[in-house]
């Protein structure tokens, strides 16, 4: 598992340990804000109670609930307080049967659709990144650096580079990233510190146990990703 | 809860799970124990593969190895070392202070060397390794054909080997390569050629470097698609192996080792006479090539994988022999990836789970 960081809350990004998985909490909190009518969110996305918890609060009236995919993620969120929470996948064993029978005496648990629309998996990609650190500067017009597959995810295809026109990520590997880029790029130093846009949202909170609130750029909360790896 | 799981059959299990084949694992890394065991070259097992202490402690008990761990991440060394390794190579650049400061705390405890390509990462080593009162040993990594980090000509090679053995804190130690496969699946010819030339550009590198009059003491050099034909190289005097623990599709035509590693699934919803959906999302196994194979004659696919589950058919087939509520097996074509996902694995033996196999670096990415 991981370590959560050392550096101290209001740290700037570009200070924290990378690869670093960043939320930004306006842009999180403008998504829930945006969302239309009434709507169960979709939590299994961020496996996160602290975000479910922001963005109920936040969406008011309008979010009935929650959506998880197993009895397992709806154990996390229902101990993190969530008192409305509907389970995606069919339970099909008696062992899930009676862990959800037991939920059920807790909260309010759904286990068919109950013609609430699902919502907030796509709103959240603009509030996802995570940094990264350039490690190495092999040959002109390539760097390498410290966010490979296992940080950023690669299930759904490639990183983007934010906030650098002319650069892309390449395919990269479990470790390392991969910057390519062209000759009017003014190039990059070793330990310089940049942002990638995953390709997937979800795959970023199945990698890392953490996420880092940040507001105005700057570290603002640990969130424990207390949900991830719970797939049963 | 854990505890409870020991002693129970396959068939009882939750879903998802993973799964690893106990007797699989053993042959495994019993087959490289046995072709290193009486050579001068040693297994160095890659950390990144497994996540487990107990797993690197199966692979040294069994002989053959360097007595320590490889790791791709400097908090991936802290557990391993934390955990008793023996000695830790990072095979990767470190260019950032607060790591180097952690890397050097590491350097008191162990004997650690990690792998620079550039005069900037040896100049913070320096400092950092200094500054800590603790010792460093560095290689040179030699990029052989990836073009991810490695130094790309002899005179880089030399100046930095140069800059390294000079450098306070630091003991210039040799050089490092990795390497993959370019044919898919090679043949053992091919194998032992593509290999073969791999290894000879980071062996000229060491070359270059002695002519120059620094001694190289470690030719550090992977994995495992290479591991018997870095064996015919006098001068290798290590190999990083990893692949092979729990092995990967695309590594199958490694016959001598077995698939120990299987996220086990189980049918949740039958769609038509030829499709049902099992309920292995993508995040449990990662399918960054493409979705996982399905294990078995049965002519069963995993026809798409998604994050509720993953679609399995019969292309060739009338109907699906798969039932709500059976039981099915996914093997992985990118091992730690897969193994990357979990926290810990169910280790199986005869159909029973036998014990409970920690990963307690799962995750650590910094």
């Amino acid at each position: 598992m991981q370590r959560p960081l050392e550096q101290p809350i209001g740290s700037p990004w570009e200070r924290l340990d990378t690869p670093a998985f960043l939320v930004d909490v306006a842009e999180l909190e403008a998504a829930a804000a945006a969302l239309a009518g009434r709507c169960r969110i979709e939590a299994w996305v961020h496996k996160t109670p602290a975000i479910a918890q922001r963005q109920l609060a936040v969406a008011g009236a309008k979010a009935v609930g929650i959506a998880v995919r197993g009895v397992a993620e709806a154990e996390v969120f229902a101990a993190a307080g969530c008192q409305n929470i509907r389970i995606l996948r069919p339970l099909v064993t008696d062992a899930s049967r009676r862990r959800a029978a037991a939920l059920a005496q807790q909260v309010h648990l759904v286990t068919e659709d109950d013609g609430v629309p699902l919502a907030g998996a796509e709103s959240l990609a603009a509030a996802v990144s995570v940094s990264a650190q350039v490690t190495s500067t092999p040959e002109p017009g390539r760097a390498i650096t410290d966010c490979g597959q296992k940080a950023i995810g690669r299930d759904f295809g490639d990183p983007q580079v934010l906030g650098i026109p002319g650069c892309r990520a390449s395919a990269g590997s479990a470790e390392h990233g991969v910057l390519v880029f062209s000759p009017e790029v003014p190039g990059f130093a070793i330990g310089d510190p940049l942002r990638l846009a995953p390709a997937d949202v979800a795959t970023v909170f199945a990698l890392h146990d953490f996420a880092y609130a940040i507001a105005e750029g700057r570290l603002a909360a640990i969130w424990r990703i207390a949900g991830r790896g719970m797939f049963q | 809860m854990n505890g409870s799981l020991i002693g129970k059959p396959l068939a009882a299990l939750e879903t998802p799970a993973l799964v690893i084949d106990l007797d699989a694992l053993a042959h495994n890394i019993g087959v490289i124990a046995d072709h290193y065991r009486h050579r001068r070259i040693r297994l160095r097992p890659h950390g990144k593969n497994h996540k487990s202490p107990q797993i690197l402690a199966m692979q040294v008990a069994a002989g053959g190895t360097v007595g320590g761990v490889c790791t791709a991440k400097v908090s991936e060394a802290e557990v391993f070392a934390e955990a008793g390794a023996g000695n830790v190579l990072l095979a990767n650049q470190v260019a950032d202070a607060a790591k180097i400061k952690r890397l050097a705390a590491i350097a008191a405890r162990v004997e650690t060397t990690v792998a620079v390509d550039h005069p900037a990462q040896v100049e913070r080593l320096s400092g950092g390794a200094a500054a800590a009162g603790a010792e460093l040993g560095v290689v040179i990594e030699v990029d052989t054909m990836m073009r991810r980090g490695g130094v790309r000509c002899l005179e880089n090679a030399v100046a930095l080997a140069k800059q390294a053995a000079a450098a306070p804190g630091l003991r210039f130690r040799g050089v490092m390569s990795h390497q993959v496969p370019t044919a898919r699946p090679p043949s053992k010819a091919e194998r032992f050629a593509e290999g073969g030339r791999c290894i000879e550009r980071v062996l000229a590198a060491k070359a270059a470097i002695e002519a120059a009059g620094l001694p190289v003491e470690m030719v550090s050099t992977g994995e495992t698609w290479t591991y018997d034909v870095a064996a015919t190289f006098d001068a290798v005097t290590e190999i990083e192996g990893g692949s092979y623990i729990v092995m990967e599709v695309p590594y199958a035509y490694m016959t001598e080792f077995r698939f120990a590693a299987r996220v086990m699934g189980r049918v949740v919803e039958r769609l038509d006479e030829r499709h049902a959906i099992g309920d292995v999302p993508i995040d449990a196994i990662g399918a960054p090539n493409g979705p996982p194979t399905v294990e078995g004659d049965a002519g069963i696919v995993a026809e798409r994988i998604d994050h509720h589950g993953v679609m399995l058919s019969v292309p060739d087939g009338p109907s699906l022999p798969l039932a709500v509520g059976d039981t099915f097996f996914l093997l992985t074509h990118q091992q730690d990836i897969t193994m990357n996902r979990w926290e810990r694995y169910l280790g199986v033996r005869n159909g029973v789970v036998e014990t409970i196999i920690e990963a307690p670096a799962r995750g650590c990415v910094h």
